[in-house]
């Protein structure tokens, strides 16, 4: 029993030697770690992580690293060729944004408007911090009365209708965003059977030049087109395809209509190609633009290998519908078999 | 008749929730007592009706109903038939009825067995939400509409009117081809809505607490349960949704910071805080009104949520048509946050209660920082996500913001909280004595350094990896040193072995140690996510019959196209085999189904104990040749596991909560 504090005293002489051990494992093992880290030579790839900061034009919200459209795999491809050329990061990301339109960084600079993004999180963070410091030193008095003072629901009623307004009316433009611009809001573009062409005709004439009408006149001039009056169809193809605001499917769609009654009216069969390969330009997976193009190849240019080739592309093309394949296997047989076409 | 049934349903339900509203009012105004749970009866038995009508016409291919001829086509099979009710717009909202009526019913169950005026008002607020739902289907998306004008596929032209004569379609386009492509389609939107629903019990009974004046823990120990079980789902489903987008939309990613990923990972990530702070107010009596605070911006974050997804302001595989619930959805969303703060307001000073913190060094302290780090992180989701939106909305500015600018914030604040969760576990409520914590805390951070140690010199030296392994390992040998100290002194006192001793730790305090459990399966979400995000490889490649590509230790030889019709599909793909070295691996068949003009590709996923090898077919340039590309994800099975772990904690704590019901101590020094 007389040892009892000698022993303490050795228990905790033992304790303070393990700490000091401790402490020095410690300190050894976390300054080689971070050396180790620091000193990894191994280069992410960067390629991926620039093409993970632009936006893929054609896309919903992908980056052109994560899409599997043709038109971020081509961008892709810049970005690995330029990285190759030992050209900046920054340097890269310019020249794609400057020469592919629609492309957007999807790193927000902390600068002008998108400041706010990188401010936000930071100021809230402070803020945080204070008002746990403030809430810790300040305990509340509790007050038994149920009843709040009146005098307080006047400012607060007040914050409260103006922030539900600012929700309300924030969203009311976040709903007119997604629906169809104001000019030509009264006619549902979408469903356009049961206009008629006079009113057809009105609303391309009040609006024209507005960006929502290129699908009023690519309707109408379908119904023209279906009707075999290429006269009255060709002015507002042609519109479209000459408009700044038509969307890439609208243009495609114009260029190979015009390119159709060029060779079909007017039996222009270099006119006719050079409108398919500037469709095919604008989206070289059209199906309708390499059909029509083999079909010209064939009949009108006798080209026949081009244009087997051109059918076999589109035969194993996903985006042709299942019903045609039928119909483009024959027809391959038939420019196999040299056969003349209709 | 179906559109009769289902109409007749939903009526039925909008009445039972007005029911449910008028006579939890008067009983919440009274003395508690009243009929509520035949009001909730109906409420249910009116949703059920509803669901039923829905499931059945879409199996009996009844098209004279809208919804069946625009989303559902003949040749669907089963089970993308039934999962049909609830994956377009109008349906999705009869399953988010049904699933709240079915909360409705739990809740009013157990007031019928305890009757008192807190439980009768939240059962009120239950009832308002529920007219609101009910009343969408009814109003704006009325799924039992009947088609007056059929088109040769599908309908144009339609009647709410149940006996209108109905013109029908022959058949129908078939649900979008993105959800048809797999069984995941069936069961993601119902886990994910009884995790968003769910949150609607804890706002309904801290809405009730608020306006009857009720200060005190009782609101929060009531709907604890349904939080935990809601918490729970949400998470399963935000992890099946990660899942699905990783094995089957071939995105070859789990997490794109997509904006309906982060609408469902905002309300997630608020209520976690809610969960860690909850607990802070029942040990401590204090954070009551921040708990308020949480409460209420979790439910509207599942509004904004579904706001954000189903109104069409963002285009993405989860919005529908343009329709009238936008506007409905941002209204009630506005008439949510001014109504419950407005209520706030007033009421702040009943229930705020008057605990402090007394240091940081603590437990209370600990949670304290969970909870900023957790809100801040949902602040930086919210504000990435819909900053965009209202910046184009009034200025018509186009910014983008995407990974980057996520994975810049949000790696950071991931890192602080597993520090945060590796400290707070060990760290004593009220005061915690250094001593205790430096011996608490001292053989962890060895052991992790350690591990971090031989992971930089055997696997890997990338500085995020080396971290996220270092961090989780001082998370789990933190949490496993306080098992055992805890079972050590059990040995002590007792005569039990240490096997006996620590079972009866774990289950003398079951919730706590399944919340430790939750954080072992997040540290795996964390190295599993450093590992895929740091040290996955990629390869595109084209490739045409007989070539061969070397990639990672594998061969890649192209052997053949080949094509498979299928009623409501075709399948085009290229036959591959994969070696290694000369040993066959197996043959890969990456795809691409079209399903009428839409191609959904379908990615070959090789799974292995050291990751995956991920094989998309991304195009068929010309007859001959193949576009390929290949990925791999090394370990990225650690963060389904660590998903499922996380999940597995919030069901187990579900169970064990009800067992210890601990008064809330004054506050002083305790050794947990």
């Amino acid at each position: 029993m007389s040892d009892g504090p000698h022993r303490n005293l050795e228990r905790s002489m033992s304790e303070r030697l393990r700490n000091v051990v401790t402490v020095t494992v410690v300190a050894v093992m976390a300054v080689t770690l971070v050396t180790l880290v620091v000193t990894d030579r191994s280069q992410p790839d960067r390629v991926q992580s620039i093409g993970q900061r632009i936006k893929c034009p054609v896309c919903q919200g992908e980056s052109i690293a994560n899409s599997p459209s043709a038109m971020a795999r081509d961008m892709m491809d810049v970005v690995a060729e330029k990285v190759a050329a030992g050209e900046t990061d920054d340097a890269i990301i310019d020249e794609l944004l400057g020469s592919f339109s629609g492309a957007v960084l999807l790193d927000p600079p902390a600068a002008g408007s998108t400041l706010v993004l990188w401010l936000a999180p930071a100021i809230a963070l402070m803020l945080g911090v204070v008002v746990i410091v403030w809430w810790r030193k300040h305990p509340t008095e509790h007050r038994p009365s149920p009843r709040p003072r009146a005098r307080r629901i006047v400012p607060i009623a007040l914050l409260a209708v103006a922030f539900g307004t600012i929700v309300v009316v924030a969203g009311s433009f976040l709903q007119d965003r997604a629906g169809p611009a104001s000019g030509v809001a009264a006619i549902d573009t979408e469903n356009l059977d049961d206009v008629s062409n006079e009113t057809m005709k009105a609303v391309i004439a009040a609006n024209a030049g507005h960006p929502e009408v290129d699908g009023m006149r690519l309707a109408l001039a379908q119904r023209y087109f279906d009707a075999n009056d290429y006269r009255l169809a060709f002015p507002h193809y042609l519109a479209v395809a000459q408009s700044p605001d038509a969307t890439d499917t609208q243009a495609v769609t114009a260029l190979v209509r015009l390119g159709w009654m060029a060779w079909d009216g007017n039996a222009e069969v270099e006119t006719a190609l050079e409108l398919f390969d500037e469709a095919l330009a604008i989206d070289e997976g059209s199906v309708t633009a390499r059909y029509l193009k083999a079909q010209v190849l064939w009949c009108g240019a006798g080209d026949l290998d081009e244009a087997e080739t051109l059918m076999q592309d589109i035969l194993i093309d996903p985006d042709l519908p299942v019903d045609s394949r039928e119909q483009v296997r024959r027809e391959i047989e038939a420019i196999r078999a040299g056969t003349a076409c209709k | 008749m179906l559109a009769f049934l289902g109409s007749a349903g939903m009526l039925v339900a909008v009445f039972g929730a007005g029911l449910l509203v008028w006579r939890g009012v008067a009983a919440a105004r009274g003395d508690g007592a009243g009929d509520l749970i035949g009001a909730a009866r109906v409420l249910i038995a009116g949703a059920v009706v509803a669901m039923g009508a829905m499931v059945i016409a879409l199996l009996v291919d009844d098209f004279s109903l809208v919804y069946t001829a625009n989303h559902h086509a003949a040749a669907t099979p089963f089970p993308f038939n039934v999962a049909t009710a609830w994956a377009a717009l109008e349906g999705s909202i009869v399953l988010w009825g049904l699933v709240l009526a079915g909360y409705t019913w739990f809740v009013a169950a157990r007031y019928r067995r305890s009757p008192d005026r807190l439980g009768a008002a939240s059962l009120a607020v239950m009832g308002v939400v529920a007219i609101f739902f009910f009343g969408l289907m009814a109003t704006v998306a009325n799924p039992f509409e009947v088609c007056v004008e059929a088109a040769e596929i599908g309908c144009v032209e339609s009647s709410w009117w149940p006996f209108a004569a109905a013109d029908i379609p022959s058949d129908g386009p078939g649900p979008n081809p993105l959800l048809q492509n797999h069984l995941m389609m069936a069961i993601h939107p119902p886990i994910l809505y009884l995790g968003y629903v769910g949150m609607t019990v804890p706002f309904a009974y801290a809405i009730g607490a608020l306006a009857l004046g009720v200060a005190g823990p009782e609101w929060l120990r009531r709907s604890h349960r349904s939080t935990v079980v809601a918490w729970s789902f949400l998470t399963l489903g935000i992890l099946l949704g990660g899942w699905w987008a990783y094995e089957v939309l071939s995105w070859g990613g789990y997490w794109a910071w997509d904006p309906v990923e982060n609408a469902s990972l905002m309300p997630w990530l608020v209520a976690t805080a809610f969960l860690h702070s909850g607990i802070v107010q029942q040990r401590r009596n204090m954070l009551q009104a921040w708990n308020l605070i949480l409460v209420i911006s979790t439910f509207s974050l599942t509004i904004l949520g579904t706001f954000l997804t189903r109104s069409g302001t963002i285009n993405s595989v989860h919005s529908f048509t343009q329709s009238a619930i936008g506007p409905a959805l941002l209204g009630f969303l506005a008439l949510t946050l001014v109504g419950s703060f407005l209520l706030f307001a007033t009421r702040a000073e009943v229930v705020a209660t008057s605990g402090r913190a007394k240091t940081f060094v603590s437990r209370e302290g600990a949670f304290l920082i969970n909870n900023l780090l957790l809100t801040i992180y949902a602040f930086v989701v919210l504000i990435g996500t819909t900053y965009p939106l209202i910046l184009e909305a009034f200025t018509g500015t186009q910014v983008g913001v995407g990974e980057p600018f996520f994975n810049r914030l949000a790696v950071p604040l991931s890192f602080l909280l597993l520090l945060v969760m590796g400290f707070g576990p060990i760290t004593p409520w009220g005061e915690a004595p250094p001593g205790l914590l430096w011996r608490r805390t001292r053989n962890p951070v060895v052991v992790a350094l350690a591990v971090g140690l031989a992971a930089a010199a055997l696997v890997t030296r990338n500085g995020w990896v080396v971290l996220s392994i270092t961090l989780g390992v001082f998370v789990i040998g933190s949490i496993v040193g306080l098992l055992f100290e805890q079972a050590g002194k059990r040995v002590a006192k007792t005569d039990q072995r240490l096997g006996q001793a620590i079972r009866a730790v774990l289950t003398g305090d079951g919730a706590f140690w399944a919340g430790q459990l939750s954080h072992v399966g997040v540290v795996l979400v964390a190295i599993g996510i450093a590992f895929a995000a740091n040290l996955g490889t990629h390869l595109e490649v084209d490739l045409e019959p007989g070539g061969s590509v070397e990639f990672e230790g594998y061969t890649i030889v192209y052997e053949s196209p080949f094509q498979q019709s299928h009623p409501s599909k075709t399948t085009i793909g290229s036959r591959l085999s994969v070696l290694r070295g000369d040993r066959l691996v197996t043959i890969a068949e990456p795809a691409v189904n079209i399903f009428n003009d839409t191609a959904v590709p379908t990615p070959e996923v090789l799974h292995g104990p050291g990751g995956d090898f991920y094989i998309t077919l991304l195009d068929i340039p010309s007859p001959e040749s193949a576009t390929l590309t290949l990925d791999t994800s090394p370990m990225i099975w650690v963060l389904w596991l660590g998903g499922l772990t996380t999940v597995a904690g919030g069901f187990l704590a579900m169970r064990a909560r009800r067992h210890e019901r601990r008064p809330a101590p004054e506050p002083r020094a305790i050794d947990v």
